[in-house]
């Protein structure tokens, strides 16, 4: 009891001051809090935003062009021509990027299903680093692997349509005119291909309406060459190893392919970068918020403080006279300080995080990156904390100072302030 | 508890201004003897006291306690120094105001972890305000606050008392009472300069 009366006690007129103090700090832990959680949710967003547009992948493709397909062991049917990526990509050009490449044979063939014709688009991958940048949920069996020979892995919509399952087969035709044999390894439940070919054929389709081919059939590269009779790209994925290398990445590939006028290469870095300019500013304006507010109403709550403490050097002296350590004195006297910075911080940072919206839209250019989620982290709390201790040792400065500079006997003789 | 002081000289800034307080002082008092600090105001009687109590450093001379030299002691060694040996009597009684009376008279028991209740209650039934035991400095007299600190020096059984106007401000009454209560304290054992005016000397 007698500590708590000499932590919480005596502060006399000053208690007014005291109580102004915790309002201004819990105010201010309160907006800080706000804005921090404005900031991190912000921050999840762009993070989210980048998650989704890989700004660190460049594309380099070949141009589309139209190729005739014959249609396989038929001769009355004529033969189609079909829209498709050409092979024109040099694999040894694209290690000039001095980036991680993920090579892309992508291509259409016609396979015999039952009694009819399907288009179905083979991709040939490198699996590990493919898993890397696109999305394959296997639904039973499994996925590729670098090392696999004649097998395939292919979506709902694919297996369907060709009419078989785990453990079945079907035939490709190659470019020899030769039939290669698949045997089906894995069934994808959920397929997400980064920078997927246009859909510009009736073939199978997990999303029906995509514009973009979102079925296929996957095969290692080796077994795609084989196919393919050739081994050329159609396309590629080139990952920068951070995003802000894209230009340079960028740059480079476009140096190597000077002289094929029907490979592009292309970046979504650029888009990206403009579309979160606009992000990044709001996060400097909710930041300065923060640190402006944490710089102004901490001055004057330390303030506060301040006098509360000068008010107590006297109750330091005393307790030093009569045999308080200095460590004991110094909790006594100063205690009440980290206590009141203490509390403001963890009443404003409740009232914050009860208050703050759930989730908002930002205007106009922004609400492109979607919605934000204000998120309270440990982040926060380290700010919150450094913000305390920091008004804290603010405020009792000059007092411990003065009790440092002076004799206890000189402390004892000053007039109360 | 013998006090040996050895050509102590304090010396106080002003401004550009130096005030000697102490020039040269040198004096030893034995064991068990009551002694009376007598001398005009300014005359550096508190200034002593608050040497001999390790409150300040003398700028030069050297003071030293039942052999223990208190002039270099650390501040956590002093605060020790004076919980274990010393029992102080300030000219401005020194009471926290949040405190009643009886938590003021227990407060040097604290910093041990040992709060006498029993102890302090004795203490203060024998200077007369057993009655007001919960009642806070502002609601005290001035003699009665001088009465709680005396009390409060007495608590930890210090083998030396400092007092600085003891009785300074209480009525002739209780004056005689507290002087008498000083002799009983000197009966006990141990050395106890005191520091009073002329008028309370006399």
């Amino acid at each position: 009891m007698i500590w708590a009366k000499l932590v919480f006690g005596g502060f006399g007129r000053r208690g007014l001051e005291a109580v102004i103090a915790f309002g201004v700090l819990v105010l201010a832990a309160a907006i800080v809090t706000g804005s921090l959680m404005v900031v991190e949710g912000a921050r999840e967003a762009i993070a989210r935003a980048a998650e989704a547009d890989r700004p660190d992948v460049v594309q380099v493709k070949s141009r589309f062009n139209r190729a005739v397909f014959e249609t396989p062991r038929s001769g009355n049917l004529p033969p189609l021509t079909l829209p498709v990526y050409e092979p024109l990509i040099d694999p040894a050009k694209l290690a000039d990027a001095g980036a991680t490449v993920l090579a892309r044979q992508s291509f259409l063939r016609n396979v015999v299903s039952g009694d009819s014709f399907l288009n179905i688009y083979i991709f040939g991958i490198a699996p590990e680093e493919e898993a890397q940048v696109s999305t394959f949920v296997v639904g039973r069996g499994r996925f590729l692997r670098s090392d696999d020979g004649p097998v395939a892995v292919l979506d709902r919509a694919s297996a369907q349509a060709l009419g078989v399952d785990l453990g079945g087969t079907f035939p490709v035709r190659k470019a020899d005119g030769q039939d290669i044999t698949l045997t089906v390894v894995g069934i994808l439940d959920q397929l997400e291909l980064r920078y997927p070919p246009p859909r510009t054929v009736d073939a199978p389709a997990l999303r029906p309406g995509s514009s973009s081919v979102t079925s296929g059939v996957f095969v290692t590269l080796r077994t795609s060459e084989e196919i393919f009779g050739r081994p050329t790209l159609t396309d590629a994925l080139v990952v920068a190893r951070t995003a802000d290398n894209v230009p340079a990445v960028v740059e480079r590939l476009r140096e190597a392919f000077r002289l094929e006028p029907g490979v592009f290469v292309s970046e979504s870095y650029s888009r990206f970068r403009r579309k979160v300019q606009d992000f990044v500013l709001t996060l400097a304006l909710f930041t300065a918020i923060a640190a402006a507010t944490a710089g102004l109403a901490g001055s004057f709550g330390a303030n506060l403080l301040h006098d509360v403490y000068a008010d107590r050097r006297r109750q330091y002296a005393t307790l030093l006279a009569i045999g308080f350590r200095p460590t004991q004195s110094a909790i006594a006297s100063s205690g009440f300080g980290l206590a009141t910075a203490g509390a403001a911080a963890v009443v404003g940072s409740l009232l914050a995080v009860a208050f703050a919206p759930r989730h908002f839209a930002m205007p106009s250019l922004l609400a492109e990156l979607g919605t934000i989620e204000p998120s309270f982290n440990a982040w926060i709390v380290a700010v919150l904390a450094g913000m305390a201790l920091a008004i804290f040792a603010l405020g009792i400065a000059p007092t411990a100072w003065q009790l440092h500079r002076r004799s206890v006997a000189v402390n004892l003789s000053q007039e109360r302030g | 508890m013998t006090i040996c002081v050895r050509s102590v000289t304090k010396t106080y800034s002003r401004g550009r201004q130096s005030i000697t307080a102490l020039q040269n002082v040198s004096f030893e008092i034995a064991e068990g003897e009551l002694v009376l600090l007598v001398g005009p105001s300014g005359s550096g009687k508190t200034t002593l006291l608050n040497l001999i109590a390790a409150l300040d450093r003398p700028d030069r001379g050297e003071i030293s306690v039942g052999g223990l030299n208190v002039t270099g002691l650390s501040r956590s060694a002093a605060a020790a120094y004076r919980n274990e040996r010393v029992g102080m009597i300030f000219q401005s009684y020194n009471l926290l105001p949040q405190l009643t009376a009886l938590e003021n008279i227990l407060l040097p028991l604290v910093p041990a972890g040992r709060p006498n209740r029993r102890r302090a209650m004795e203490l203060l039934e024998a200077v007369g305000l057993g009655d007001r035991a919960a009642h806070r400095p502002s609601e005290l007299s001035g003699g009665e606050q001088q009465r709680v600190a005396i009390a409060r020096a007495l608590v930890n059984d210090p083998a030396l008392i400092l007092a600085d106007e003891p009785i300074g401000n209480l009525d002739d009454k209780d004056a005689r009472a507290k002087s008498s209560l000083c002799c009983r304290m000197r009966a006990a054992g141990g050395a106890r300069p005191c520091s009073s005016s002329p008028t309370t000397a006399r």
